[in-house]
């Protein structure tokens, strides 16, 4: 049974990224917001034009998440209040949850997903406020997108996916190490190759790719190392599921750069409780109004 | 300084409370709501400062431990976060109370 496929990342990535692509509009977006003479009428004009999404990024925007005591009405508001890299980002979040659909249930159940991915963003997110960083949307989006390359192994290899995921499930253990093992790659790796090829900015593709091994990135090590805490923090609360069944190795040397103390987990935990559920709704387009 | 934990709806805010930024989030004189409350934990404001303070001083966080949790319902959540930081070393200071954190959590959520 030991067949050793010819698998790289690249291989991975190099039509699952074509086929699975970004919605056109992502790129009408960026290419707006790099084009110096765009004003924020013709940013939040691209956005406009898909509804579903305009409701969400304004559920999104009026969720505690922000704490911004004006209603957020328009997404031109949205522009000007919460910034243009700011929109863009969560927009970016949004699509990627609409690219990977029709995965078979018994690899992933896309809800549990997304639900791990969400409690991952959100940690990263009021770990990041904790920090004093700012741009607080790109720790929110990286944690949305850490986990996508599994997404990507599921299209692409789901035998050996599936292989992996019982393996882990009858000897307890961690599914990322195996992925290495079996593949010499991890889905960490594939997600961040996926990323830059949609081309998404390295700030977020570069963390991603490093969630699991913080020995790989220089250029974002307080991304990578906030990412890495978000993910184990969402695996102990045991918020929607990925595949991997354990909570993941602290790197303890990720713990001492982050210089957290350990007294403020019960606020942290507190506060990716009380946002979770209805962050949950405003990036499901759930039909509650969002208060 | 009132840990934010210990704030009540109808408290009145005595001074300006500001992020870590610095930028104001709300001003002195504001009655304090439920909304505000998961505002400022969005933003990580710990503790503010309100009008007549006869309320506890001590910014030391209440355990969310409800009084009677059910020993049994303990020890199974505590069992059950072993195995799930089977990984993981259980003596790390963060490791140690996020499994503390976690293990009352899932008990209280049991019951």
């Amino acid at each position: 049974m030991l067949r050793k496929p010819q698998l790289s990342v690249e291989h991975m990535v190099e039509d699952v990224s074509t086929i699975h692509s970004l919605p056109l509009f992502y790129s009408q977006l960026s290419e707006a917001i790099d084009h110096p003479r765009s004003s924020i009428g013709d940013i939040a004009k691209i956005i406009a034009e898909d509804q579903g999404l305009t409701a969400r990024i304004l559920k999104l925007a009026n969720s505690p998440l922000f704490g911004y005591f004006s209603k957020i009405d328009t997404i031109t508001q949205a522009v000007t209040i919460i910034g243009v890299l700011q929109v863009r980002d969560l927009a970016l979040a949004l699509s990627v949850m609409d690219v990977f659909k029709g995965i078979p249930e018994d690899l992933v159940n896309m809800e549990q997903f997304w639900k791990h991915s969400i409690a991952t963003g959100l940690a990263s997110r009021l770990l990041a406020t904790s920090q004093r960083e700012s741009n607080l949307e790109r720790f929110f989006v990286a944690g949305i997108l850490h986990d996508v390359g599994r997404l990507v192994m599921y299209v692409k290899i789901p035998e050996i996916c599936l292989e992996l995921l019982e393996q882990c499930r009858a000897t307890g253990s961690l599914l990322h190490r195996a992925e290495r093992e079996k593949l010499g790659f991890d889905h960490a790796e594939v997600g961040s190759a996926l990323l830059k090829r949609w081309k998404i900015p390295p700030r977020v593709a570069e963390p991603v790719g490093t969630h699991h091994d913080s020995s790989k990135g220089d250029q974002y090590p307080r991304e990578g190392a906030i990412l890495h805490f978000a993910d184990l923090i969402a695996h102990a609360l045991q918020i929607g599921n990925s595949g991997e069944v354990f909570v993941p190795e602290l790197d303890h040397g990720v713990w001492e750069r982050l210089q957290i103390s350990s007294f403020y987990l019960p606020t942290l935990v507190r506060q990716v409780d009380s946002t979770y559920e209805q962050t949950v709704s405003a990036l499901f387009g759930g039909e509650d109004a969002a208060r | 300084m009132v840990h934010i934990d210990n704030l009540t709806p109808g408290m009145v805010l005595s001074r300006n409370v500001c992020d870590r930024s610095g930028r104001m989030l709300l001003p002195a004189g504001a009655e304090l709501t439920e909304k505000h409350f998961s505002i400022f934990r969005m933003w990580g404001v710990l503790e503010v400062e309100v009008a007549g303070e006869a309320v506890v001083e001590d910014a030391e966080a209440p355990a969310p431990l409800s009084p009677e949790i059910d020993p049994e319902l303990l020890a199974e959540a505590r069992a059950e976060m072993e195995r799930l930081f089977i990984y993981n070393d259980p003596e790390h200071p963060a490791i140690k109370e996020l499994m503390r954190i976690c293990t009352e959590r899932r008990a209280n959520r049991a019951a």
